[in-house]
């Protein structure tokens, strides 16, 4: 049985490799995309599918990180393998501060205060005292000199690291401590868990990861304003795809990510102005009817094993 | 000095504005228990309300102020019935994405059916002196009806039986259920009043900013901004960080620019979280 598993996923691992070799760019830019949001969902879900305190704020780490290596590579002229990761860096600092802030208290807090923060940073980005550096507004444009070829191994690198590093924490005394947060904060603290430390470790864990990506889908869109950068939508998607996998799970969110990135290519082909309404009211559907999700409702049903692992 | 002090009536009449807005949200915290993240695009539908009775029934905006303040009402309890009510006893995180979705849901909608076009409620124009100061005339009655409302809120929560049992539902449900007060009834109620304050603060903005689709978000910043201020639940709290959120805007505009003004609420919440984080006030 374990050999079998071993063998499916080099085997998967080998086509995902070579797939720039035989597929055409549409489909390399589609997988490319997958990736990202399977990031963003897996980086969601490893702090606020763990912890239970929902962060509502993905977008900011996105466009932090992305506007940090941005500037890097449009204005410095840094090479963008060192400035994708000094941006993730950037941020999972910047994260530690806000995380100290926001999650002493309350969860309720937490959420909003990433809305409001998002929101804040948006037109912080845009205004003149910060355009000297920021390019206010307009935006930057910017050519970082990556084939697309590159830019997919290294995104199918961080998502290959970000799944195996959700696999390995949810199964570690570390994810189990998150999990008893989730279930009772109060009860944790009193068996002696340090819970805002490992909030916070889980918090700054999810900012990097997100942050990495973020870096990473800028470069391939090869351009970033803060309208762009700090949009709802790139908080609102991974919430919804992590919501269909399964909230908790490790492989949750590469289901969602992968329906959804196809979803949001129907979708934003045929319905464009509607897109917003209609991942909203999955969302609102999902929490009512479906929460546990995918692959929660299978281990439910015993179509899979109730094991923490998948 | 006359400079300094018109920037802080300024301040008082927008601040007037943003406390209906917060007032809204905490009630429904503190007695509903569910953190309405589309609170702010209830400020937007508020706004195309009296912007769409005034332009299409030539109604006085005024009076749909007046009428937005039911219609809300009822529309906020039929939402809460149908939807909401079901999260109550959930956690927290469902109440949240769900109101969230709903936040999202709204303004793609608004925004699909009557496009991004900033629009306004051109009614009351022009500006009026007063003991050497100039006030805008839309301003000045806007702070009229805003303190119009909230005094009449005041009164119903703390002379109405109605209001009583609201009281009663948010200090304790359970005991409240137990004293023979129809708790479900009560959060449908305060659903209802919550989205109805939203509505007239919307009413009450279009007639004097531009209303656009998106404009609920920066609505909950500063709602949120407002109940960290005051403490969650804490209606009297509500008022008072309105009101300082309006006047630091106020001065934030006068001394370094508008942009600047939109980052007061995520900063204030830093600061207020880090330093005090049951608010200012004392419940």
């Amino acid at each position: 049985m374990k050999n079998r598993i071993w063998f499916g996923i080099a085997i998967l691992m080998i086509f995902l490799i070579s797939v720039p070799f035989v597929a055409s760019d549409y489909w390399v830019t589609l997988l490319t995309l997958i990736l990202i949001f399977t990031v963003y969902a897996a980086g969601w879900n490893l702090f606020s599918g763990l912890t239970g305190y929902t962060n509502f704020g993905l977008a900011w780490f996105i466009g932090v990180s992305g506007y940090v290596s941005s500037l890097l590579i449009a204005d410095y002229g840094l090479y963008w393998l060192f400035a994708w990761p000094i941006g993730a860096t950037f941020t999972s600092f910047v994260s530690i501060g806000v995380g100290y802030i926001l999650l002493r208290i309350k969860g309720v807090y937490f959420a909003i205060s990433m809305v409001a923060l998002t929101e804040g940073t948006r037109e912080l980005f845009g205004t003149e005292y910060l355009s000297p550096m920021t390019h206010g507004g307009k935006g930057v444009p910017f050519v970082a000199g990556i084939s697309l070829s590159t830019l997919y191994w290294a995104i199918l690198l961080l998502a290959v690291i970000t799944l195996v590093l959700c696999y390995k924490i949810t199964s570690s005394k570390f994810g189990l401590r998150l999990l008893a947060i989730r279930e009772d904060e109060q009860a944790a603290e009193t068996l002696g868990i340090h819970t805002t430390k490992d909030k916070i470790i889980a918090f700054v864990l999810s900012a990097f990861l997100v942050g990495l990506a973020g870096a990473i889908h800028f470069t391939y869109q090869n351009y970033i304003d803060p309208s762009f950068a700090f949009s709802i939508h790139l908080t609102l998607t991974p919430i919804v795809m992590t919501l269909f996998g399964g909230v908790g799970t490790v492989f949750g969110p590469v289901i969602g990510a992968t329906l959804f990135t196809f979803i949001h290519e129907i979708l934003w082909a045929e319905l464009t102005l509607l897109y917003m309404a209609i991942f909203g009211g999955i969302l609102m559907t999902l929490i009512l009817f479906f929460p546990q999700g995918l692959l929660g409702w299978m281990k439910e049903r015993g179509i899979l094993p109730r094991i923490r692992k998948i | 000095m006359i400079n300094f002090v018109e920037i802080f009536i300024r301040g008082l009449m927008l601040g007037s504005v943003y406390a209906l807005v917060g007032m809204g949200l905490t009630l429904v915290w503190g007695v509903v228990g569910i953190v309405n993240i589309a609170h702010g695009e209830f400020v937007m539908l508020g706004a195309y309300f009296a912007f769409w009775v005034f332009s299409l029934l030539h109604l006085n905006p005024l009076l749909s102020v007046v009428f937005s303040i039911p219609v809300f009402y009822f529309a906020g309890m039929m939402i809460h019935k149908r939807v909401t009510e079901r999260l109550v006893k959930e956690q927290e995180l469902s109440a949240l994405i769900l109101t969230f979705g709903m936040s999202i849901l709204i303004w793609n909608l608004a925004q699909f059916f009557w496009t991004n076009t900033y629009r306004s409620v051109a009614y009351l124009t022009g500006n009026f002196p007063f003991m050497g100061l100039v006030f805008a005339r839309s301003k000045t009655v806007s702070f009229g009806l805003a303190v119009g409302i909230t005094a009449a809120l005041f009164l119903f929560l703390k002379y109405s039986k109605w209001g009583k049992a609201i009281r009663a539902t948010s200090q304790n449900s359970e005991v409240a259920l137990v004293c023979g007060i129809n708790t479900i009834k009560m959060r449908a109620l305060t659903f209802g009043m919550g989205i109805g304050l939203a509505g007239a603060a919307g009413a009450i903005v279009s007639l004097q900013w531009v209303i656009f689709p998106q404009m609920g978000g920066s609505y909950i910043s500063k709602a949120f901004a407002i109940v960290v201020l005051g403490g969650l639940g804490n209606i009297h709290g509500a008022l008072a960080g309105g009101l300082i959120i309006g006047i630091l805007e106020a001065i934030v505009t006068q001394y370094l620019s508008a942009k600047m003004a939109q980052i007061i609420p995520s900063v204030t919440i830093l600061i207020i979280l880090l330093l005090r984080p049951t608010g200012l006030f004392k419940k």
